[in-house]
This record gives C-alpha cells, sequence and structure tokens, in this order.
C-alpha cells in the first residue's frame, strides 16, 4: 500500500484507529490486527459487504468492511440485545460501517478535506476488493475480535484526491 | 405524565438499540425514520425530548431541525444530536438552533443516557 499524497498519513494506521474506536466504544470488544495474509479467505459460510461513500469537493473515496455472518450475529446480539432476524443483521453491519466512516470522514475533515457520508449499502457474498483508481490510495487490513472464534473481518478505505 | 422521547434515525439498527435503552425506565418512545416523518410525530405527539440523527434520506436532521423551530410551539424543545456527522460546521450549526447535547457515533450508551436524565425526568419502571 502507497501512503504518498494521502491526507490520513498512513491511512491503514488511520482506518484502523476508525475501527478499534468503533469496537471498543459502541461493542465493548477489542480487536487485533490479523497475522495472517489475506485472512478473509479461510473463513467459511457467507460474509456480509458493507460500503459507505465519503465524497467532498476535494476528495473521494469508500469505505468497505466485510464480516463473516457468524461475526456479525454476534454484533447483533451484542448491539440489539437479541439474535436479530436477517435483515436486522444486515442493517446493523451497515450502521458499524457508517460509524466507522464517520470516524475515516471526521479525520479527514482536520486534514482539511471536508465530505459528506453516503447512506450504508450492505449485500451478503464472497469476498470482494476494492480496485485503485488513478491516483487514489487502497488500505486493506484483517482483524479479528480478541478472544473470540467468529472469523477473521477485514475492512478497505480507498481515498482519491480530486485534482 | 410520561415523558415522551422521539429516535429520528434512518439506521432501524439505532432506533432500537435506543428502543433497549428506554425500556427499563418509564416513558413513551416513538420512532421515525427521516425528518419528514420526525416532523409528522412532533406534530403528532408533541414529545418532551427529540433524539435525532443528522445524515438521513427525504429531510437531514438540520433541516426538520430549521422547520421544527419555525413553530413557536417548538422553539425550545430539547433536542441531542446522535450522529457519525462530526464537522465543527454542522455542530456550529445545531447549536445556534438550540440543540442540548451532541453525541457522535460510536458512542457509550450509558453516557447518551446521562445526557437524556439531565433533560427528562426518567424513572425506573418497577420490578415485575
Amino acid at each position: 500500500m502507497s501512503t504518498a499524497t494521502n491526507p490520513l498519513g498512513d491511512l491503514s494506521a488511520a482506518s484502523g484507529r476508525a475501527l478499534k474506536e468503533v469496537f471498543s466504544k459502541q461493542l465493548k470488544l477489542q480487536i487485533l490486527q490479523s497475522p495472517f495474509k489475506d485472512a478473509l479467505s479461510t473463513v467459511e459460510g457467507k460474509l456480509l459487504h458493507s460500503a459507505v461513500s465519503i465524497n467532498g469537493e476535494k476528495i473521494s473515496g469508500t469505505v468497505l468492511l466485510q464480516v463473516p455472518e457468524l461475526l456479525a450475529q454476534r454484533v447483533t446480539e451484542i448491539m440489539l440485545g437479541s439474535k436479530g432476524d436477517a435483515e436486522e443483521i444486515r442493517d446493523v453491519t451497515g450502521e458499524l460501517c457508517n460509524m466507522i466512516a464517520g470516524r475515516v470522514k471526521a479525520e479527514l475533515h482536520a486534514s482539511g478535506f471536508p465530505a459528506t457520508l453516503g447512506t450504508p449499502t450492505v449485500s451478503v457474498g464472497q469476498r470482494i476488493a476494492l480496485q485503485l483508481r488513478g491516483e487514489a490510495q487502497l488500505s486493506s487490513t484483517d482483524w479479528s475480535v480478541e478472544g473470540d472464534q467468529a472469523g477473521d473481518f477485514n475492512l478497505q478505505v480507498q481515498i482519491r484526491i480530486i485534482s | 405524565m410520561n415523558p415522551k422521547i422521539l429516535s429520528i434515525d434512518d439506521s432501524k439498527t439505532i432506533r432500537m438499540l435506543l428502543k433497549r435503552l428506554f425500556t427499563p425506565f418509564v416513558c413513551e418512545l416513538f420512532e421515525a425514520g427521516d425528518g419528514q416523518e420526525g416532523l409528522e410525530v412532533v406534530n403528532r405527539e408533541k414529545p418532551d425530548l427529540i433524539i435525532l440523527d443528522y445524515n438521513m434520506p427525504v429531510m437531514d436532521g438540520v433541516t426538520m431541525l430549521r422547520q421544527m423551530r419555525e413553530n413557536p410551539e417548538f422553539k425550545r424543545l430539547p433536542v441531542i444530536m446522535l450522529t457519525a456527522e462530526a464537522s465543527p460546521e454542522i455542530i456550529g450549526t445545531v447549536a445556534r438552533l438550540g440543540v442540548r447535547d451532541y453525541v457522535t457515533k460510536p458512542f457509550d450508551s450509558d453516557q447518551l443516557l446521562d445526557k437524556v436524565i439531565r433533560v427528562v425526568n426518567l424513572e425506573r419502571r418497577p420490578e415485575a
């Protein structure tokens, strides 16, 4: 991953800060960066993908969160206090991505790149990867919840400065 | 009269989370999924407190707040913002529109509850 000309400096570090804050504050869960490369490839079952766009006059980007269904179910139970149906699990995954995107957006704003967030979109399927376009910067990091076997999850953040 | 609390957020997750937070207390909780629907509930139910998101489809929180404040009846209706939006411009705008407090997502439920209790009198429901 290149970090040149990125308003957030080290994009992986910035996205990791956002992710850790959301998990610790909202879910009371501690997360660790996965030591394995492409950790999601070992996840069994479906993945839930949630994406939120970030758009401003000088910047555009996407935050993409991919979590195994089992982890999404755990997170739903923590947030709602009940197991939740399929729609509620999707909505929780979308809200989680919205919160992460909000923290990334706040860092962009502090760096002089104000932007607004799009509405979260959620889908189910296999692992997907954001593609680098033009001068975009891309960070992709894999994480796991400390002490939990629900499977690793992935956060991708793509940021592009509009010249 | 039990306090009436209105949650306006397009996220069903947040509305359910708030419902869970207020269930142990004697109060009436109302929900709306966007600012337009929120205005309708405000006019109909006349809540004692609104917990308001910013980024919503149809009508965002600031637009809703501006329209609501145009009605003298709701000029001082307490509002707590609960939003992923944390830009100083938006915080300044809603402060000028008389918002009582501002909570950014992710949020600690207990801290939000503390802020709510400063605005409305919440009593715990008697144990069944």
